[in-house]
């Protein structure tokens, strides 16, 4: 009974499976949206905030140049925060998905594990999209958005940028007994991590102890990440990759063992 | 903590083989003091059981008897607090996985996955057990046939009536093929016609071997479709035999049910004392136990006291409970 168990890797792929048989089926229609958020916020903050930046922009970036990266990790900090929020919230409460998975082979800490890869998973694929379309609108204008080769390896990122983000809203979702509650989640984690993270302007720029602050929140080195992958990365890149691993696996047993209490009795 | 179990589940397999010996049909699970405590209260106090393959064993008794968190510990929905509980000779603990990969579970509530259609409720649970994949699809069909849902399988389950709904569980716990379901209520909810159906894909699975335990607190489940039962109450089991021979062992064959007026029921008693086995009062009935029902409804005559309605019945398993518990199963 005690400790924690370890996920069952086929468990888990049996969750992740299960999501997305009925991802396959809705996936052209919600892609849509997906995609424009981040594109609203490229439009209305690059190109009309970013009228008012002057020549030179932000470290050799024009604005849009600048905030398009930051734009692919808070995309994925959504999509893996709605999956482990309120769509987890539902499997768990409403459908009772979960009740019905553990009286199989798979274990509580299986569906956890599936969930967080799954929340992973969509926050690459619609980072991969939306990658797509910066690389596309970079091709038709005068600087192109996406400037660096390295930028291939920015998928894989948002996939372990979207389990990170996974864990903390699965151990949200693993404490709270409302759905109501999320209101308190994404106002006072998610927006401000959205704000404050390095997207729309460079954090370091402020006085101490911001940047200091920024360097303990997790969508800062998603940011870092993206960005450098974006431009051409150098080796700092490393210390945000280890700080995002660190982070995520130190978290990611805390809502298995929260989540198998509320499974099984 | 962990080696305990172990040897706990070696010894009860020499059991399970001695019993084969003895041929008195294989046991395929055993509980033995086995409780189940909550923060606030205590839902299991120790009960033994031991359920035969082959056979359907039921659980009967009123709400919050005990009988679904029995079953959670079976299917390892809850972790008993203390005692064995063992499946097949493997510790429910210890090898939960294993556990759970034999047998097929029909809860409660509802839980079918409302995301996809009436086929790939089953498709999709067949990959939890990590069946092969044809092996599932040839399953899915033959269990949508059995529980009469075959022209169903693309629909989509918010599309189905309750006892519908019913049957894709019954048919969703079939698709690993297990050697035991567990039954929460399979019926509870169902109007007369789907319990009907429902109780004959339940003969249909106990003719084809497969071992079956299920609770209910409807008597007349219990007695239809359970070769031997249980009677919970309270966190305990309070009997436990075959339906027939429960009631041979509590109560007398016959029952009469005397409705009249209060003043006229309290004579009653005494008029019929020399040729009842015993009487009992529930509300505005008396309940009379008799192997001679003749001879009461002749001294209820005889003595001149105005009954107004007469009920002669065979002695049921809610007399059994009522003789039990002085309470009634469902109110």
């Amino acid at each position: 009974m005690g400790g924690v168990r370890l996920p069952s890797p086929r468990g888990a792929f049996r969750v992740w499976q299960r999501n997305a048989t009925i991802f396959r089926k809705y996936w052209k229609t919600i892609l849509l949206p997906n995609l424009f958020e981040p594109l609203l916020y490229l439009v209305a903050l690059g190109l009309g905030l970013g009228a008012f930046i002057r020549e030179g922009g932000i470290n050799g970036l024009t604005y849009t140049q600048y905030i398009a990266p930051g734009l692919l990790a808070s995309n994925a900090m959504f999509a893996a925060s709605f999956e482990s929020t309120f769509n987890t919230f539902i499997r768990l409460k409403i459908g009772r998905i979960y009740d019905a998975i553990v009286s199989t082979p798979v274990n509580a800490e299986d569906v956890v594990a599936g969930e967080y890869l799954w929340a992973g998973t969509r926050a690459a694929l619609y980072g991969t999209a939306f990658l797509g379309v910066l690389t596309a609108l970079g091709l038709v204008s005068e600087a192109p958005l996406i400037s660096s080769p390295w930028a291939l390896l920015i998928p894989p990122v948002l996939l372990v940028v979207g389990i990170m983000f996974s864990v903390m809203g699965t151990l949200f979702t693993s404490l709270i007994s409302s759905i109501d509650f999320y209101a308190y989640y994404f106002t006072l984690v998610v927006t401000p991590l959205f704000l404050f993270s390095g997207i729309f302007f460079p954090i370091e720029d402020f006085p101490s102890p911001v940047p200091e602050i920024a360097w303990f929140t997790p969508l800062y080195h998603a940011v870092n990440v993206c960005r450098a992958l974006a431009t051409g990365p150098s080796l700092g890149v490393l210390v945000d990759i280890a700080w995002i691993l660190v982070f995520t696996a130190a978290l990611s047993l805390l809502p298995i063992r929260f989540m198998r209490k509320r499974l099984i009795s | 903590m962990e080696a305990g179990p172990r040897t706990g589940a070696l010894s009860l397999n020499t059991q399970t083989e001695k019993r084969t010996g003895a041929g008195t049909g294989q046991t395929t699970l055993v509980a033995r003091g086995l409780k189940k405590s909550y923060a606030d209260f205590e839902a299991v106090k120790g009960v033994d059981f031991e359920v035969h393959r082959g056979e359907c064993f039921g659980f009967l008794g009123p709400n919050g008897a005990g009988k679904t968190t029995t079953m959670k510990m079976i299917y390892a929905a809850a972790v008993p607090t203390s005692g064995e509980l063992e499946v097949a000779g493997l510790d429910v603990r210890s090898a939960e996985r294993e556990v759970k990969r034999r047998i097929g579970v029909v809860p409660q509530e509802n839980n079918l996955d409302e995301d996809l259609k009436v086929k790939e409720n089953l498709l999709v649970y067949g990959r939890y057990f990590d069946l092969p994949r044809k092996l599932v699809r040839q399953r899915a069909e033959e269990l949508l046939e059995f529980v009469q849902l075959s022209d169903k399988a693309g629909a989509k389950v918010e599309q189905l009536s309750g006892g519908m709904k019913r049957r894709l569980l019954i048919a969703r716990a079939l698709i690993n093929d297990p050697d035991l379901v567990v039954l929460d209520e399979p019926t509870t909810g169902l109007d007369p016609q789907a319990r009907h159906l429902v109780w004959d894909k339940l003969r249909q699975l106990t003719g084809e071997g497969k071992t079956l335990i299920l609770t209910t607190h409807y008597m007349d489940e219990a007695a239809q479709l359970c070769d031997r039962l249980c009677i919970m109450e309270n966190g305990r089991i309070i009997a436990e035999d075959a339906p027939r021979a429960l009631i041979s062992e509590h109560v007398s064959p016959e029952v009469l049910e005397f409705r009249a007026a209060p003043e006229a029921l309290e004579k009653l008693p005494s008029i019929v004392e020399d040729v009842a086995d015993d009487v009992d009062r529930i509300g505005e009935a008396l309940l009379v136990y008799t192997s001679d029902s003749e001879a009461v409804t002749r001294k209820v005559r005889e003595s001149g006291v105005e009954v107004r309605n007469t009920l002669h019945r065979q002695a049921s398993l809610e007399d059994v409970f009522l003789k039990l518990t002085g309470r009634r199963l469902v109110d």
